[in-house]
């Protein structure tokens, strides 16, 4: 097998493996940023909470419209809003913190909906109908994940400054500026947005690992957070390159595929990075003479 | 014809007056249909694996055995199809008549399975993509064949009930006959298919004796399983299979993930089919409740698929 | 901008920190505010930014720019490990006039080195926040200030770890806002430097003990009783009643806890 059968081959024959491709990228892009952001708020076990915090939505979706796809995910969505915005305003206006005022909701919601779907008599797995795969995108998905991700990176290119002055020093914001509560909302909505149309088209398992993966890996690479954005965005991008070829060329389901690469990215990242163990730990440390 | 029966019914029951209907056991659903035609109102028919249910992997229950102890025969399919049917005799130290209806039939061994991945487990039946190993039991996916049940039946009814054997044979003159009707049918809707054309695939691995008998070529789909996730080779493998060996239509509606198979069957051009029945009957209200019923359900999804429609 | 309190009380979990304080920061005017520790003068400046809400009284914040005051934080509750450089995080000073999406240009990053250069870090703009000592993240916060061109400026501890040299300097940069007629208040330790540098005092031990001209606010007799204060705070105190205010006199001279 020549280089271009290894390595372009798969997407060049197969119309699923170019439109996985396409539908991973676009996720990759629009979620790394998110991820390095929740990241640095320490918020990066939120992804996983959101998946359970969604079922309640869903479970109304499907108690109106049974088992489809659009009203689940739109109850998923507004679920999934409700319980973001409920927790940041929580943990903004009480002493709650950030994490347990999430923990606290998600669970709430994730209770909600289990009883819900119980009320319908069967135990149907929502769950399945609700969380895709990326072998199976169709032209609706990738319409959704085109849009996600639109949307996502002009809110995130218009919030950018205060975002970034809310994360940094948020009591200096609110002394000059009353963008802060805002703009802290909107950012969850950001997360929520990308994490179901991440589990719409992908999965859980994928969604979530394209958000926190790259972001976590490019840490110990760079400083900055235009740089650190940039960074996870290309593991991510690479991951979902590589695990897509592995996935062909070696016959392993494709999700774990990609996150499998994007954690051996961040495993090497630890060892060798920038500011990984060897240089900050290993490597005997040299200084200037001024 | 039918008035005929009518006529001969009534005039026997009255000569029986009173008599109560003969109990007994169908093994599975299909059977239990073809049982009543041939039974009429003189047998109560109980059937052990009801609709849309898997007899493969069944577990019988202690109401069975009560069941199984009151009737008077108990039709099975024999063929290796009830693994449980020893034990549930033993168990209820039946002595009456089980008659294996597959009597007589002219059977094939099992389809040689490609698929490494899940063969000779005979524990892992319980998952949708159950195996055999050895003979092919699903003879009644050939009208043909459904004579030959039909044939057992009646003279299995006739040996425990001499009296109502008049019956049991008009019954089962005119069940045959639509059998045989429904036979031509369907040969002639395939006949409507090219002969190149007639290529399906399907996780079910019951419809040997379908292929046999009107020449249509059941594929299993190479790589997919019902379970686990799919790897991009998987998908791979399936779509260079539709593609090269032409198939026509994909009947794998209990696969992990539907949307799969629809991105697949975009791909290929091939048609989604609906649901087979092939191992069951359906509920009342579901259009697959009788044998004949199932036969005309599977030709009417099968043929269209084919046709590219 | 002047700033009027009436009546104002301050506090955390039903407790006073700032009890019954009356009085004015003219317009223009440079003010110390001095007291022993715990006696609510971080938290009267919060007061006056807003940061915390009062128990009772008001804050009139004359004109109508209220975004207009700048606040240098005690110990900043910046997160030091979020990735930033010192001249990012001065570049906020900008905000007033960049607002949410305006360009900050290359005259902008002048200013921001400028800003830097006055309070001794020159060269620091690519440094990592992570990589200050504590005087110097205090510092460049008071670039900041230097940029955010605000009515009111309140600074708390402002010289707290930083050497005597760079003090100096810093001293003139608050005396040219006062020249600029900026309202300056300033919460310090130092009542010498305060006595040199400050025309008005206010001393405060939660109650105002003396506010005026720095001579006669901090006259001997007054630090005394700033002195007697009880800094911890009695959990077993009675409930201030407002219908009972304007009985009788607070006693809250030394050893009474009532």
């Amino acid at each position: 097998m020549n280089l271009f059968d290894l390595l372009v081959g798969p997407f060049v024959s197969y119309g699923f493996m170019s439109r996985a491709l396409v539908g991973a990228v676009v996720i990759a892009l629009s979620a790394a940023p998110v991820g390095v952001f929740l990241m640095l708020r320490r918020m990066s076990l939120s992804g996983d909470a959101m998946a359970h915090a969604i079922l309640p939505g869903a479970g109304v979706g499907f108690l109106i419209a049974g088992l489809e796809i659009l009203p689940m995910t739109l109850g998923g969505f507004a679920a999934g809003l409700v319980v973001a915005l409920l927790a940041g305003l929580v943990s903004r206006l009480t002493i709650q913190r950030e994490d347990t005022s999430l923990a606290a909701f998600y669970l709430i919601s994730l209770a909600l909906g289990v009883m819900l779907v119980s009320l319908r008599g069967s135990s149907v797995d929502l769950m399945h109908v609700l969380f895709g795969t990326v072998l199976a995108l169709n032209n609706d998905a990738l319409i959704m994940i085109g849009a996600v991700a639109t949307i996502s990176l002009v809110a995130l290119a218009l919030i950018w400054r205060p975002l970034f002055a809310e994360c940094l020093d948020p009591n200096f914001l609110r002394s000059v500026s009353g963008a802060g509560q805002p703009v802290h909302l909107i950012f969850l909505a950001l997360v929520v947005l990308n994490l179901v149309g991440g589990f719409q088209a992908l999965g859980t398992l994928l969604a979530v690992g394209l958000m926190m993966l790259p972001a976590a890996a490019a840490r110990f690479w760079v400083r900055g957070l235009e740089a650190l954005c940039l960074v996870a965005v290309t593991i991510g991008v690479a991951s979902s390159y590589l695990g897509l070829l592995l996935s062909f060329h070696l016959s392993v389901p494709s999700g774990p595929a990609i996150i499998l690469v994007a954690g051996a990215i961040y495993l090497l990242s630890l060892l060798i990075g920038n500011r990984g163990v060897i240089r900050t730990r290993l490597v005997p440390p040299r200084h200037r003479i001024a | 014809m039918r008035a005929l029966l009518a006529t001969i019914s009534l005039a026997l029951l009255t000569g029986t007056a009173f008599a109560a209907p003969i109990p007994v056991v169908a093994s599975f659903s299909i059977l239990g249909d073809m049982v009543q035609q041939v039974g009429g109102d003189r047998v109560a028919v109980t059937t052990i694996v009801g609709p849309n249910a898997d007899t493969h992997v069944y577990e019988p229950k202690p109401q069975d055995a009560a069941v199984l102890g009151e009737a008077r025969a108990f039709f099975v399919n024999g063929l290796g199809f009830e693994g449980w049917l020893e034990r549930l005799v033993d168990a209820t130290g039946f002595k009456g008549a089980v008659v294996t209806v597959s009597d007589g039939v002219k059977t094939h061994e099992m389809p040689e399975e490609e698929d490494e991945r899940e063969e000779h487990d005979h524990d892992h039946a319980e998952e949708h993509g159950h195996h055999h190993e050895g003979l092919d039991p699903h003879a009644w996916q050939s009208l043909g064949n459904g004579l030959i049940y039909v044939s057992n039946i009646k003279e299995a009814l006739c040996q425990i009930d001499v009296e109502g054997c008049a019956t049991y044979t008009a019954n089962a003159e005119a069940y045959s006959a639509q059998i045989a009707a429904l036979d031509a049918e369907v040969k002639a809707a395939i006949a409507a298919v090219p002969q190149e054309e007639r290529k399906v695939i399907t996780t079910h691995d019951a419809f040997g004796y379908f292929a046999e008998a009107y020449g249509v070529t059941f594929m299993a789909p190479e790589g997919i399983s019902t379970d686990s996730e799919a790897s991009a080779a998987d998908v791979a493998k399936l779509i260079d299979q539709v593609k090269h060996d032409g198939v026509k239509a994909l009947f794998i509606e209990n696969m992990s993930d539907p949307r799969l198979v629809q991105q697949i069957a975009a791909e290929t051009g091939a048609k989604l089919g609906g649901a087979l029945y092939a191992d069951a009957l359906s509920e009342p209200d579901q259009g697959a409740a009788t044998y004949l019923d199932m036969f005309r359900q599977n030709i009417a999804l099968l043929v269209p698929a084919l046709l590219g429609q | 901008m002047a700033i009027e309190l009436k009546d104002l009380t301050l506090g955390y979990d039903g407790h006073p920190a700032v009890h019954h304080l009356d009085g004015t920061f003219a317009d223009g005017s440079l003010t110390a505010i001095v007291g022993p520790n715990g006696s609510g003068k971080s938290t009267l400046l919060k007061g006056i930014t807003g940061i915390l809400k009062p128990l009772g009284g008001s804050i009139e914040r004359g004109a109508t720019r209220t975004r207009a005051i700048a606040y240098l934080p005690q110990s900043a509750e910046i997160d030091r490990s979020f990735p930033a450089t010192v001249a990012e995080l001065v570049a906020l000073g900008h905000w007033r006039s960049r607002g949410l999406w305006g360009a900050i240009t290359g005259p902008d990053y002048d200013a921001v080195r400028a800003a830097l250069d006055a309070v001794g870090l020159r060269g620091f703009e690519d440094r990592g926040l992570d990589t200050l000592s504590g005087g110097q993240a205090q510092r460049a916060l008071f670039a900041r200030v230097m940029l955010q061109d605000a009515d009111v400026i309140l600074l708390d501890e402002p010289f707290t770890a930083i050497d005597e040299k760079t003090t100096a300097d810093l001293i003139g940069l608050v005396q040219r806002w006062h020249g600029e007629k900026r309202t300056v208040v300033a919460v310090l330790h130092d009542i010498e430097m305060v006595r040199k540098v400050f025309p008005e005092a206010l001393l405060m031990a939660r109650e105002p003990v003396a506010w005026g001209t720095t001579g006669e606010a901090l006259a001997p007799e007054n630090l005394l009783k700033a002195r007697r204060m009880t800094e911890a705070w009695d959990e077993h105190a009675a409930w201030h009643d407002e219908a009972g205010h304007d009985g009788h006199a607070h006693g809250h001279e030394q050893g009474r806890a009532a």
